[in-house]
């Protein structure tokens, strides 16, 4: 089996089962195998999110669809009012198998961010859902594993730009510490003010920067020549 | 004697040499050029896409789209391709692994007036004059500079600042970390966001206009007349509002947004007839009355 025949099968796959075939291939392509435990700790990341919050509203879910599809990261056109229920939006949402596993780090930016801005905007710690508390809140404000994964795709996607393209790399870098930068900032903030809409809309804003900086990236690498 | 002709032997060698080197040397430093023309009609669509150069795109009065293509190696090539109105240019790299250098491709486009032109670039840079259709850029690190230019503008940037010189019509810009300069514009929706980088607005707010300037850090610049009318709402969560303007409480009866720690400002100038909303993280906010 080749990569890009695994990498088929990853989009095909929606309940995590890979055949005989892509699993053989996994245990002896070291790249493959790192594809794959990504996509599952997305997933896993989605799954956790869709267990932790309660359905969000069906204008957040047509208001999402609409924001990935315009940024041209989802192509299914299913329709917006198609939002997986019991299971989980998010987790079902991922489970609707993304074209490639590295735009779900472009997706799972945009989802962190839109549970930050949308779903959340005007709630104050009383209403904050399932009685927690402020702390608890904004110390959940990306699911676990999700930022380290992101971060590994990004590094990946990184190592994918135009080889001795010093400059491109260079302008690449820089930006992402800088919005790296932003987001630690804005999530200080958020845990100051968890009150604020403005602190959280700072932090979607800069989510959403990370998102446009690494589809940028990912359109200037090599990684469709693969 | 013997000695004597060695000598000149051994200079006529050397200017031999020299001038092999002299000539090899120039026809490296040869650049390659390509022109073609394009007859159109009506309003063409003109896609550029390129890695690393200057793209100059100048507006004429022709039915006709003139690409001149200009690159330094033959480690590129420069495909054109024409359907219809629909023109593109693209930078094709040839060779396996070329230096920036090598991949340095410059560009002189000119258009009709109403031309809606597509360009995408990493580097380098990207000037406009004179163009009167919608526009969009995707660009890296390339900055722009667009000038008597109406329409749509749309840009997309990581690291590309933007100085725009009597833009008309609408614009909707982005970047990490560029600046923005907007110069005497005569647009009436503008809608401008950049995450370090600067933001300056000199020129007047159209009547029913909508400009909406935010920063995550450094300034946001915005100059006004004192016949400007707006309602303005100002707000830097961890920096400064500096505010000139004779603001009086807002004109629609609208209430103050909730400002929490922020500095701010709400309220109106004169009729309020246009809306500007400024807001920063951290940046200083300036509004200052024009000199």
């Amino acid at each position: 089996m080749q990569c890009n025949e695994l990498e088929q099968i990853l989009e095909q796959e929606s309940d995590g089962a890979l055949p005989p075939a892509a699993a053989s291939h996994l245990k002896d392509c070291a790249g493959c195998a790192a594809l794959w435990e990504d996509f599952q700790a997305i997933r896993q990341a989605g799954g956790e999110l869709g267990a932790q919050e309660p359905e969000p509203p069906e204008r957040v879910w047509a208001a999402l669809r609409m924001q990935l599809e315009s940024e041209g990261l989802v192509r299914d056109s299913a329709p917006a009012s198609s939002a997986p229920a019991a299971a989980g939006w998010l987790s079902g949402w991922f489970g609707r198998a993304p074209r490639l596993v590295l735009a779900c780090s472009c997706l799972a930016v945009l989802l962190v961010a839109v549970f930050l801005s949308d779903y959340n905007r005007g709630w104050t710690v009383a209403e904050f859902p399932s009685g927690a508390n402020s702390a608890v809140a904004t110390a959940s404000l990306t699911p676990s594993g999700l930022d380290s994964t992101l971060d590994g795709n990004i590094k990946r996607v990184m190592a994918s730009l135009p080889a001795g393209d010093v400059a491109l790399t260079d302008s690449f870098e820089h930006n992402l510490g800088i919005v790296d930068d932003l987001i630690e900032g804005c999530k200080k903030s958020v845990r100051e003010q968890p009150n604020n809409p403005m602190a959280r809309e700072y932090l979607y804003g800069a989510y959403q920067q990370k998102a446009v900086l690494l589809a940028t990236a990912m359109d200037r690498s090599t990684l469709e020549d693969r | 004697m013997n000695t004597g002709i060695h000598s000149a032997s051994r200079f006529a060698v050397a200017g031999a040499t020299m001038a092999v080197l002299l000539l090899s040397g120039s026809a490296d430093a040869q650049t390659h050029r390509v022109e073609k023309h394009f007859a159109v009609q009506g309003n063409p669509v003109v896609t550029v896409q390129n890695a690393a150069g200057h793209i100059q795109v100048k507006a004429w009065d022709k039915h006709e789209v003139m690409i001149v293509g200009n690159s330094a190696t033959n480690s590129v090539e420069v495909d054109t391709e024409q359907v219809g109105n629909r023109i593109e240019v693209v930078t094709r790299v040839t060779a396996e692994h070329p230096s920036p250098a090598d991949i340095q491709t410059d560009y002189e486009v000119s258009v009709p007036t109403e031309s809606e032109l597509q360009i995408r670039t990493d580097s380098g840079g990207v000037t406009v004059d004179s163009v009167h259709g919608d526009m969009s850029f995707d660009t890296v690190a390339a900055d722009l500079a667009l000038q008597d230019v109406a329409g749509y503008v749309m840009i997309k940037s990581i690291a590309g600042s933007l100085v725009c010189t009597r833009c008309a019509g609408r614009l909707d810009a982005t970047s990490i970390s560029g600046n923005f300069q907007l110069i005497q514009p005569v647009m009436n929706d503008v809608r401008v966001q950049t995450s370090s980088g600067n933001i300056l607005f000199d020129g007047d707010f159209q009547s029913r206009g909508i400009y909406i300037l935010k920063n995550y850090s450094g300034t946001i610049e915005v100059r006004f007349s004192s016949n400007d009318s707006f309602d303005v709402n100002a707000a830097s969560l961890y920096g400064n509002v500096i505010n000139q303007a004779p603001v009086v409480p807002d004109r629609h009866q609208m209430p103050a947004p909730r400002s929490n720690m922020a500095k701010s400002l709400f309220g109106s100038l004169n009729e309020g007839h246009a809306k500007v909303e400024l807001s920063s993280f951290s940046g200083t906010i300036k509004i200052l009355k024009r000199e």
